[in-house]
């Protein structure tokens, strides 16, 4: 378990939270390899089909970061995204899979120090929880 | 089938050695050959240095590539310097997708093993999405240069005045029967005591008389459709009763039967049914008040119509509903005083020489109800003056915030009260002291030098203001008890009434103070969310004359930088759209998108995307159940594609 390297892959937006992480970059701030983006315009465009094709490409952990709530830089995309994050940890318990391998947070442009800590504390939180092994029922639903 | 695999260029950027220290770009580039996924793969320098361009020119030249991946740094910092090369060249910006392999990468990644591993994913990642691109096609549409602003205060009127200096066409839409918002309310504006109507007057004038201006009186917004660039703006002209032939003479006052308390006056003075703001108003106009004027109730009265020498009386006059295009709009509804009438410790409207503040400057005033001599209710001269600082702000249960603009007005009563009467004794009783520059502050300690005592209450919610007597009692913790015969309570201010409405109907967002929000505080003031609208003087949040006059400036400058006659502008280009054959007319798109983008065809039953309002947030497209919403250029598939790329190995 000590070699297990998770697959996570964070669904950032473009304005708040990929810009903080291009932060962290310029200030050489360290964090784990393990932990991917994906740059999206806003949090509100993360479909829930995204999240669970994730699960099923192989990812162990999904994150979605967007901007700070009255922040966003489309006005309401990231309460949209908050809505779907809270109905989505429910179904992920219900095909078996720890609601906690999903995270959504809010990273403003500037918070480079934050996007590193909540990044490598994901990195942890899967670790910690292993491989994810999906049952037949999530390989095949959705598209 | 045989379908021809799409070329694909791939330049590796050492930049530099911020990449090529971290990564191992030749291991990279020996895994994308064995791939066989590139028909071009090269580790460059400086890519986006003017030699690395000449050298990427070359190469899509040469290569005519159908899809391009330039693993580098962010695209934040360069992906348009590659699209722009790109279409140089012939080949659509959508073609081009970065890799960041620099902030996400080499910057971020202790090992370099691990390092170069992740980099291999986000190339497969960019590869896989690359190959799905579709054009984007820039779209640019005519603008109207027009402009409408609702407000006529000092920032209204400075932003039409600067609009028509541009050559362009105002609307100017003011609720009230006249333009002059608050400042015209005032006596002398500190810290420099410069008089106020004659900061106003010559403005009034130049605005009656340029031909550039529509002043649009008496008039509410009642919709606002359409995008920037081409808004649809609905305007209600309430009847005056009055008609433009009046030159303001106010012979029909002395007739007129029915006496009201004057809301100019704050209820201090007194009006008739038929009136005017002040002498000198624009518009000259008088108005008649319907709801009081005696003809209206029972037709008992005609008084005004014989003594006007005019004949510009008419009762028949009606509502107008007026729909004006224009390409921007500017809000400039300014602020309420603050309200201090639910703390009953600071005896206002029971205490009858108990004033706010904005009731002080109309005694002061010459246009006031006593034509400017500061005077009790009774007549008398006021001997002791107590001004109370912040009175009702900076509590949960009035206004939260500081206004940051009534200290320097609460000091002026001083300032005021001894210009008339030298002997009387001034108290200004605070915790905060607000001075926003060095002429405010420099106007601080010329009030102290002349005589103001400025006493320090450690807890502003303790004051309590008591009658005894004929004279107020003032006690509160941290001084002696003051006695006054005259209370100035400093209010602060508040949003405009009908702020929430207007925000509503223009679909901008209100801060949490409940101004109109500004689109970035410290870059774009004056910008809402939305492009086109702009927000200027105190919509925008308590300020001074000053400020409010830079913001309205600043409103019009950006915007006749932007909407010139003639010139079209760039529409956003990734936008969504929705697949008509799919959509299923659930109309959920409709109740996410945050830009009210999406209007419903009744007859097809389905929902339509209006591209030019579109911001290409995606919302709508995460949530179209039926796959019939699409983003351009974040398409489902393009980001599966990646999702598949990433985790590829």
């Amino acid at each position: 378990m000590d070699n297990f390297e998770p697959k996570i892959v964070a669904f950032t937006c473009n304005w708040c939270s990929y810009a903080g992480a291009d932060k962290a970059g310029m200030m050489k701030l360290k964090y784990s390899a393990d932990v991917k983006l994906i740059r999206v315009m806003c949090s509100g465009r993360v479909d829930t089909q995204f999240v669970m094709s994730a699960f099923r490409e192989g990812a162990d952990g999904v994150m979605v970061l967007g901007c700070h709530p009255g922040d966003c830089h489309y006005r309401t995309g990231n309460i949209k995204a908050l809505k779907r994050y809270k109905l989505l940890k429910k179904t992920l318990v219900q095909f078996g899979i720890n609601d906690k391998r999903l995270k959504l947070d809010w990273v403003a442009a500037g918070e480079a120090e934050l996007f590193q800590k909540v990044v490598n504390e994901m990195a942890e939180t899967v670790k910690e929880l292993g491989p994810l092994h999906l049952t037949g029922n999530v390989e095949q639903g959705g598209k | 089938m045989n379908v021809e695999k799409p070329k694909i260029a791939l330049f590796l950027c050492e930049c530099s050695t911020n990449i090529s220290n971290f990564i191992d770009l030749q291991a990279v580039a020996d895994w994308a050959e064995s791939t066989e996924d590139f028909c071009f793969i090269e580790v460059c320098n400086l890519l986006c240095s003017p030699d690395g361009k000449k050298f990427f020119t070359e190469k899509l030249k040469e290569h005519k590539p159908d899809g391009i991946i330039v693993a580098a740094c962010s695209p934040k910092l360069h992906e348009k310097t590659f699209q722009d090369v790109a279409e140089e060249v012939g080949i659509n910006m959508s073609r081009v997708q970065m890799a960041n392999i620099r902030e996400n990468v080499s910057w971020v990644t202790k090992d370099k093993a691990k390092a170069t591993e992740k980099a291999k994913a986000m190339i497969k990642a960019a590869l896989r999405r690359v190959i799905l691109a579709e054009d984007l096609e820039k779209v640019t549409m005519e603008v109207i240069s027009d402009i409408l602003i609702i407000g006529g205060g000092i920032a209204g009127i400075e932003a039409a005045l600067t609009a028509s200096k541009a050559g362009r066409k105002v609307y100017l839409v003011e609720k009230d029967v006249s333009l002059g918002g608050s400042v015209i309310k005032t006596e002398e504006v500190a810290p420099n005591m410069e008089c106020s109507p004659c900061l106003l007057a010559p403005r009034l004038s130049e605005v009656r008389d340029d031909a550039n201006i529509t002043v649009l009186a008496n008039s509410e917004i009642t919709d606002v459709l359409g995008f920037y660039g081409n808004f649809l703006v609905k305007v209600r002209k309430k009847a005056r009763y009055v008609e433009e032939t009046c030159i303001g003479c106010e012979a029909c006052f002395d007739v007129c039967p029915v006496t009201l308390k004057s809301e100019f006056h704050l209820g201090l003075g007194n009006r008739k049914a038929i009136y005017a703001l002040f002498p000198g108003s624009v518009p000259a106009a008088a108005v008649i008040d319907k709801q009081h004027c005696k003809h209206f109730i029972d037709n008992s009265c005609d008084a005004c119509v014989s003594a006007c020498p005019f004949g510009s009386i008419n009762f028949e006059e009606k509502d107008e509903e007026l729909e004006i295009n224009v390409g921007a709009l500017v809000v400039a509804t300014g602020s309420k005083d603050g309200d201090v009438s639910n703390f009953a410790e600071l005896g206002y409207e029971k205490i009858k020489n108990v004033y706010t503040l904005p009731e002080f400057e109309r005694i002061a005033s010459s246009n006031g109800p006593s034509g400017g001599k500061i005077q009790l209710r009774n007549g008398e001269q006021p001997l002791s003056i107590a001004v109370i600082h912040c009175a009702g702000s900076l509590r949960d249960d009035g206004i939260p915030y500081c206004s940051g603009t009534c200290c320097v007005d609460a000091i002026k009563v001083g300032e005021l009260v001894r210009k008339q009467i030298p002997e009387a004794k001034v108290f200004n009783v605070h915790n905060d002291l607000v001075f926003v520059g060095p002429k405010e502050n420099a106007f601080y300690r010329k009030q102290v030098k002349e005589g103001t005592q400025f006493i320090k209450c450690t807890d502003l919610k303790t004051i309590q203001i008591k009658e005894k007597g004929n004279k107020i009692m003032i006690d509160g913790k941290g001084f002696n008890s003051i006695e006054a015969n005259m209370v100035v309570l400093a209010t602060g201010l508040e949003p405009a009434s009908g702020t929430n409405e207007l925000a509503d109907m223009l679909n901008i967002d209100l801060g949490k103070d409940g101004f109109f929000k500004a689109d970035h505080d410290l870059l774009n003031e004056t910008g809402s969310a939305l492009e086109g609208i702009y927000i200027a003087g105190c919509s925008a949040g308590p300020c001074n004359v000053a400020t409010s006059v830079t913001r309205a400036r600043s409103a019009v400058g950006d915007i006749i930088s932007k909407l010139v006659p003639g010139r079209e502008i760039e529409l956003e280009i990734m936008t969504s759209i929705i697949d008509e054959d799919k959509c299923g007319g659930c109309k959920l798109c409709i109740s996410v998108c945050p830009y009210k983008a999406i209007i419903f065809d009744e007859e097809k039953n389905i929902s339509i995307v209006t591209e030019a309002i579109c911001r290409g947030c995606g919302t709508c497209v995460a949530s179209c159940p039926s796959g019939a919403a699409k983003a351009k250029h974040f398409t489902d598939e393009q980001i599966y594609a990646e999702i598949g790329g990433l985790l590829y190995g």
